[in-house]
């Protein structure tokens, strides 16, 4: 599904991934952990095409499509979703018309008409009521004025509707109460299946206990420091990063 | 004393030879006669004046200044290329009163009698300008060098609309001015002119639009002066919607007693080059005044916006919101300035200014400027100008929106806060309409309508 291969990337000059090999296959779920400023996020942004992660040597491929040669929207609109770590604000910017627009460029571009409208709703509310989230957040400018765990139900509820073949979930965990964890749980679990990948960027272990992960992986300095299986995160939640950083120097 | 400047000359040349056809009783002889006798000494103003550097003031000397003649715009109604049709559709509740080439059009007009309210044109009751002078004659100082283009409309001016609002009158969803221009500004030159007067307690709202049919290339002229009296509350919406090639200008004065209110949105629009000089005085103590403005500007048009809020009397409030959006090799500029004299001590005065730049070679400038002569005062400003933020764009491109619907869209977020204090709902949603096709794209954004 996702090869990443020897990838490197730099930001204003300053190569923050170097070298990074990462296989993820279909239906499967890998979690990405490691200490902050490791480059978790820049391998986010860079999977999504954002402007500035220039992309100095290795190869990606989705599919079978180089993935790097696409722009962000048309990387969406192929199944790749990035739920951002800090979701950004655009008041003015409906909501539940983002919704419309997103499906509908995922649709359009897979050949098929534009949801019906009241299809549309139906599939909102189903997704809303999934993520525990009031109607009243439809109308609202996208995020705007969201407490920080709305903010992440609302990637959550984006996700879902999207129905990504990739879905790249970066910290979505953080800053959420335990039931809002759980919900968020249940929202990405109900997207596993045979043919969907999950990415989870993750620090916290809990989170694996509700959606398990096949994978993890320990990103240090830019790498892949480590991987495992689900037990390497319950290693890494006794005895911190310490002992893989010296490993890795 | 210096020589008065060849378009001075130009000016005073006309109006000699137009005299003799412009109507008494829209502005009386003697006060025609000492606006042309002010603009002789001190010309329009250039470029080289501190407000006027933004403004395009190259095409004037190319237009004719002299308006049609009034006999024959007396026999223009069976003559008129424009109808009904050019015109924007009705809204609800408001009575039309129609004005092609600044002269009142009966057959393009749906009048209502309504009691407390009086519009009549300008023309048809030449006793009215004696009883009332307009709102910058009232003011404690002259008017100020800024309000030249007044003068100009003054001497010039062929009709318009006066309207009387009685004390206590309750008119909330009332009036609405169209002023089409009609002839090329090479023909004849096009001074729309109101006259507002709303007594204490009254209510009013008022929508005034302009816009051009026949020939995209006119020049326009308006002077709009508005007296509101204690206590009485006026919602005050304009739309400048002129030609492709129109030159705009427009001098609005308006004075609130104590405790009035006035909130005037404007949406400008239309022109090559259009500017808008505002001034409002804050006369009477709590008085409270909402300047609500959006410009968009594209190709190579002008949109130039110089608004002066004058605290005079204590305690009063002042809001000025301005939102402009500049493409192509536009300029865009809003220049706000708020003055708070000696004695206007409980002053809550409030700017917002943000530009936006939509491409590489637009221009956008605004300007806050504050001139503060007392100690007691609240004021908050921020002005800003830039590019649409990057972040919103790649969250909307993550999303698979293409690149050009994400930048309306933002272009669209960036007005709406200005849009959305628009009260009329069908005006708000025609507005949003025009919006829409000037960013481009009403396909894409229909939905958000
Ligand atoms: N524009 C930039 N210029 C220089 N360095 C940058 C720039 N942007 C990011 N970095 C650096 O890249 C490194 C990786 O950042 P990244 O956001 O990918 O870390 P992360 O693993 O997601 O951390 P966290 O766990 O805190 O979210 C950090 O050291 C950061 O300071
Ligand atoms: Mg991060």
């Amino acid at each position: 599904m996702l090869k990443i291969e020897n990838l490197h990337v730099s930001v204003d000059g300053k190569e923050i991934l170097k070298g990074l090999t990462l296989d993820v296959g279909a239906g499967e779920v890998h979690a990405i952990m490691g200490p902050n400023g490791s480059g978790k996020s820049t391998l986010a942004y860079a999977l999504a095409g954002r402007p500035g992660y220039e992309i100095t040597a290795g190869k990606v491929t989705f599919g079978e499509r180089d993935l790097m040669s696409l722009a962000p929207e048309e990387r969406a609109r192929e199944g790749v979703f990035l739920g951002f770590q800090y979701p950004v604000e655009i008041p003015g910017v409906n909501n539940v018309y983002l919704l419309k627009a997103a499906l509908n460029a995922a649709r359009k571009h897979r050949g098929l008409p534009e949801v019906d409208a009241f299809e549309f709703l139906g599939l909102v509310r189903e997704k809303m009521k999934v993520m525990h989230m009031d109607e009243a957040f439809l109308s609202r400018g996208v995020n705007e004025g969201f407490s920080g765990g709305e903010k992440k139900r609302n990637e959550v509820l984006q996700m879902l509707m999207l129905e990504p073949r990739l879905a790249i979930l970066d910290e979505t965990d953080s800053g959420l109460d335990i039931d809002a964890l759980k919900v968020v749980a249940n929202g990405v679990n109900t997207l596993r299946s045979p043919e969907r990948s999950v990415v989870l960027v993750t620090h916290y272990q809990r989170l694996l206990d509700y959606i398990v992960p096949d994978y993890v992986h320990v990103l240090v300095r830019g790498r892949i420091a480590r991987s495992g299986d689900k037990s390497l995160a319950l290693e890494l939640d006794r005895r911190g990063y310490d002992w893989i950083s010296e490993e890795a120097a | 004393m210096a020589a008065p400047s060849p378009l001075a000359t130009r000016i005073v040349e006309e109006h000699a030879a137009a005299s003799d056809s412009l109507p008494a009783g829209v502005v009386s002889r003697e006060r025609r006669r000492s606006a042309i006798d002010t603009l002789a000494v001190q010309g329009l103003p250039t470029s080289r004046d501190e407000n006027w550097k933004y403004a395009n003031l190259r095409p004037l000397d190319k237009v004719r200044f002299a308006p049609l003649a009034a006999d024959a715009s007396a026999n223009a109604d069976a003559l008129s290329p424009v109808t009904l049709a050019d015109l924007p559709p009705r809204i609800e509740g408001y009575a039309r009163y129609t004005f092609v080439d600044g002269v009142f059009f009966p057959a393009l007009s749906a009048p209502a009698e309504r009691t407390g309210i009086s519009v009549v044109s300008l023309r048809s009751d030449p006793e009215r300008a004696k009883r009332t002078p307009p709102a910058y004659a009232l003011r404690e100082q002259s008017p100020s060098k800024d309000a030249r283009f007044a003068l100009l409309n003054e001497a010039f001016a062929t009709d318009g609309a006066s309207i009387r609002v009685a004390a206590g009158t309750d008119c909330p969803t009332c009036i609405e001015l169209v002023f089409v221009a009609n002839r090329d500004s090479q023909t004849a030159a096009s001074y729309p002119r109101v006259e507002l007067h709303v007594e204490a307690g009254a209510t009013l709202g008022l929508i005034e639009r302009h816009l051009s049919v026949g020939s995209d290339a006119n020049f326009v002229n308006t002077a709009v002066s508005v007296d509101i009296a204690r206590g009485a509350s006026v919602n005050h919406y304009r739309v400048q919607q002129s030609g492709a090639r129109a030159i705009w200008f427009d001098t609005l004065s308006a004075v609130l007693a104590q405790d009035a209110t006035y909130r005037l949105h404007g949406v400008s629009l239309g022109g090559l080059s259009a500017r808008s000089t505002i001034n409002v005085q804050l006369a009477g103590e709590r008085a409270d005044a909402g300047i609500y403005v959006v410009s968009l500007g594209d190709r190579q048009q002008v949109q130039d916006a110089f608004v002066l809020v004058d605290h005079v009397a204590p305690r009063a409030r002042s809001e000025q919101i301005f939102r402009g959006i500049s493409a192509g090799r536009a300029r865009v500029t809003f220049n706000g300035m708020v003055v708070v004299r000696k004695g206007a001590q409980g002053t809550d005065s409030q700017q917002s200014l943000r530009g936006l730049l939509a491409g590489p070679d637009a221009e956008i400038d605004v300007r806050p400027q504050l001139e503060i002569y007392t100690d007691d005062v609240r004021c908050s400003h921020g002005a800003t100008a830039g590019k649409l933020d990057d972040n919103m764009l790649f969250y909307l491109l993550s999303r698979g929106l293409d690149p050009e619907t994400a930048q309306r869209l933002l272009k669209w977020a960036f007005l709406e806060d200005v849009v959305a204090k628009i009260e009329v709902p069908e005006l708000r949603r025609q507005i949003e309409h025009s919006l829409a096709g000037q960013l481009k794209d009403a396909a894409a954004l229909k939905e958000l309508l």
